[in-house]
């Protein structure tokens, strides 16, 4: 481990403007490999219009997007996942009459052979990884939503991506999940899989991320490690305002 | 073979049909609310039949020309109406199919105009169809096996996430136009060499709705589904002989009742007893693991909620 390395990410200085709303307004960070980065920030901070513009769903009105040397500013959503980027949703997106082998395969199914790699031996660890050993011919449907949730996270892993984004992976999960999918973002990490999460928990996010990033009306207030984050007085302003002042 | 022999047009309608439920089917397959397979189904068989009676072409030259005409077609208006979707997409497929009538009625002595046209007597026998259907069906097989049947069902229920693992979704949408019009397209140009002749009124309302009803009843989910609505909706007349005037009124019933009581078609009815079967036997799989992740958690959430006495004994 060296202590300057090529960043996987790096995001200059974008913004995504809807008429006069501007939902994302000069965003710049970068994200170091093998690290899990977290996006806190309140409802209607932009953090999801953030997620949606480095997937490229969103069309970016300014600024640019750098995986691995490689602008991408410019192309297509489908083609983000060939590129080494994969993602999840803030909701549950499986498909609801397939096995949850068959979901986590279409993970693998648009990627060219060299990219896919060995695809039954992804597939499995992804499987193994995530628990699910038992459940491949079960219907996502029969699964409780925090299983469901795995499979998106196993789907994602399957495509062997270099980047992993991940939208509020934990919702709607019990604490033990929580901890459950803390302790496999954190294996996935050592394992040297950057990761980069927007999260509601502020808890998960103190216990999973090596450094977080705070936003607020589409601009960062704030980035560094969790703790100095959470602490910071524009966080506690924004999206702990009400209790800093309680406790006050 | 007596049977075969009297119920011979009733065998080949079946087959045209089955083509025709096909051409409306695949897109349904991909999200593509469509209805102008009878627009291509229109184009094949007059295109086939003024190539033949006008231009003296054979069977098989004018039967190739126009499928291919057909599939342009669909393919252009595919590009048209790529930002339409749904229920406006419908409409608007449906608009594509009255308009071709309209052309058709004005065609003058080309189209026959309102009597359409006669005596077209091509070489291609029911055979050939039977065998052209079967080809289509092995292929339309491949569509829902692997790889391909998961693209179909993520481009159908989810394009957000079809494009995020990698899927072209328009592509996709542009393909399932293709194969609608060449299908259509087939089943116009076989049509009307079986049956010789073409006319305005065969090609209207009537046809989207006996299309559509088929698939209704059969199930969108596979070809299995046009292939069992065809062989209802083509033989049901026949059977229904001995009512009489009450024929359109249970054949109106059979429609409705499908729709209310088995959304996904007989087809439907299958895969749905097949998951419920299949569900049964993962559930002491799905219990054991679920409680792992899960359980652990609740048992351990009980015992130190005991512990600081937030739940009373009982």
């Amino acid at each position: 481990m060296t202590g300057k390395t090529q960043a996987v990410l790096e995001v200059n200085n974008i913004a995504v403007h809807y008429g006069g709303i501007k939902a994302v307004n000069g965003i710049s960070f970068s994200l170091e490999p093998g690290r899990i980065s977290g996006i806190l920030g309140p409802n209607g901070s932009g953090k999801t219009t953030l997620l949606g513009a480095l997937t490229r769903m969103v069309s970016l009105t300014s600024g640019s997007l750098v995986f691995l040397g490689q602008d991408y500013s410019k192309v297509p959503a489908r083609k983000i996942l060939s590129l080494g980027i994969a993602r999840t949703f803030q909701t549950v997106r499986v498909l609801p009459d397939r096995t949850v082998l068959d979901n986590i395969l279409l993970g693998t199914d648009a990627l060219s052979s060299s990219r896919a790699g060995n695809v039954k031996e992804n597939v499995r660890q992804a499987i193994e990884r995530t628990g699910l050993e038992g459940f491949e011919q079960v219907r996502p449907g029969e699964l409780s939503y925090g299983v469901q949730r795995r499979v998106e996270i196993a789907r994602a892993i399957a495509a062997q991506p270099s980047l992993l984004l991940l939208d509020e992976p934990t919702a709607g999960m019990n604490q033990h999940e929580r901890q459950e999918i803390g302790t496999l973002l954190r294996k996935l990490s050592e394992e040297g899989l950057t990761q980069l999460l927007i999260e509601h928990d502020v808890q998960m996010m103190l216990d999973t991320c090596d450094k977080l990033f705070a936003m607020n009306f589409g601009v960062l207030i704030a980035e560094g490690t969790p703790e100095s984050v959470v602490q910071s007085i524009a966080v506690q302003e924004s999206y702990l305002g009400k209790r800093a002042q309680q406790n006050a | 073979m007596n049977f075969f022999s009297t119920n011979i047009i009733l065998v080949e309608n079946t087959l045209i049909v089955i083509l025709l439920a096909l051409s409306i089917q695949i897109p349904l397959r991909l999200g593509v609310f469509s209805f102008a397979a009878i627009g291509y189904y229109a184009i094949g068989a007059y295109s086939s039949a003024i190539l033949m009676l006008e231009f003296g072409w054979g069977s098989w030259e004018a039967m190739f020309v126009a499928t291919v005409f057909a599939t342009v077609v669909a393919y252009l208006l595919g590009l048209v109406l790529a930002r339409l979707t749904g229920l406006y997409l419908g409409m608007a497929t449906i608009a594509f199919d009255l308009i071709l009538v309209v052309i058709v009625l004005n065609g003058g002595s080309l189209t026959g105009g309102p009597v359409g046209i006669f005596g077209v007597l091509g070489s291609i026998e029911l055979w050939h169809l039977a065998a052209a259907v079967i080809i289509v069906l092995a292929l339309l097989t491949l569509t829902e096996r692997g790889k391909l049947a998961r693209r179909f069902d993520a481009v159908r229920e989810d394009p957000q996430l079809a494009s995020s693992m990698g899927i072209d979704v328009v592509s996709y949408r542009r393909l399932s136009f293709l194969i609608s019009g060449a299908l259509g397209g087939l089943a116009g140009a076989f049509a009307i060499n079986l049956r010789t002749t073409i006319s305005p009124e065969s090609i209207g309302f009537g046809l989207v709705v006996l299309g559509l009803t088929v698939i209704i009843v059969g199930g969108q989910a596979s070809w299995v589904g046009a292939v069992i609505g065809a062989c209802i909706f083509v033989w049901l007349p026949k059977l229904l002989d001995f009512v009489g005037d009450w024929e359109e009124i249970i054949y109106g019933m059979v429609v409705v009742l499908a729709a209310i009581f088995i959304p996904g078609g007989i087809v439907g009815l299958f895969l749905e007893a097949k998951h419920r079967r299949q569900s049964k036997r993962n559930r002491s799989v799905v219990e054991q693991v679920s409680a792992l992740l899960a359980g652990e958690d609740e048992h351990e959430s009980r015992s130190a909620a005991v512990n600081e006495g937030a739940i009373s004994d009982r």
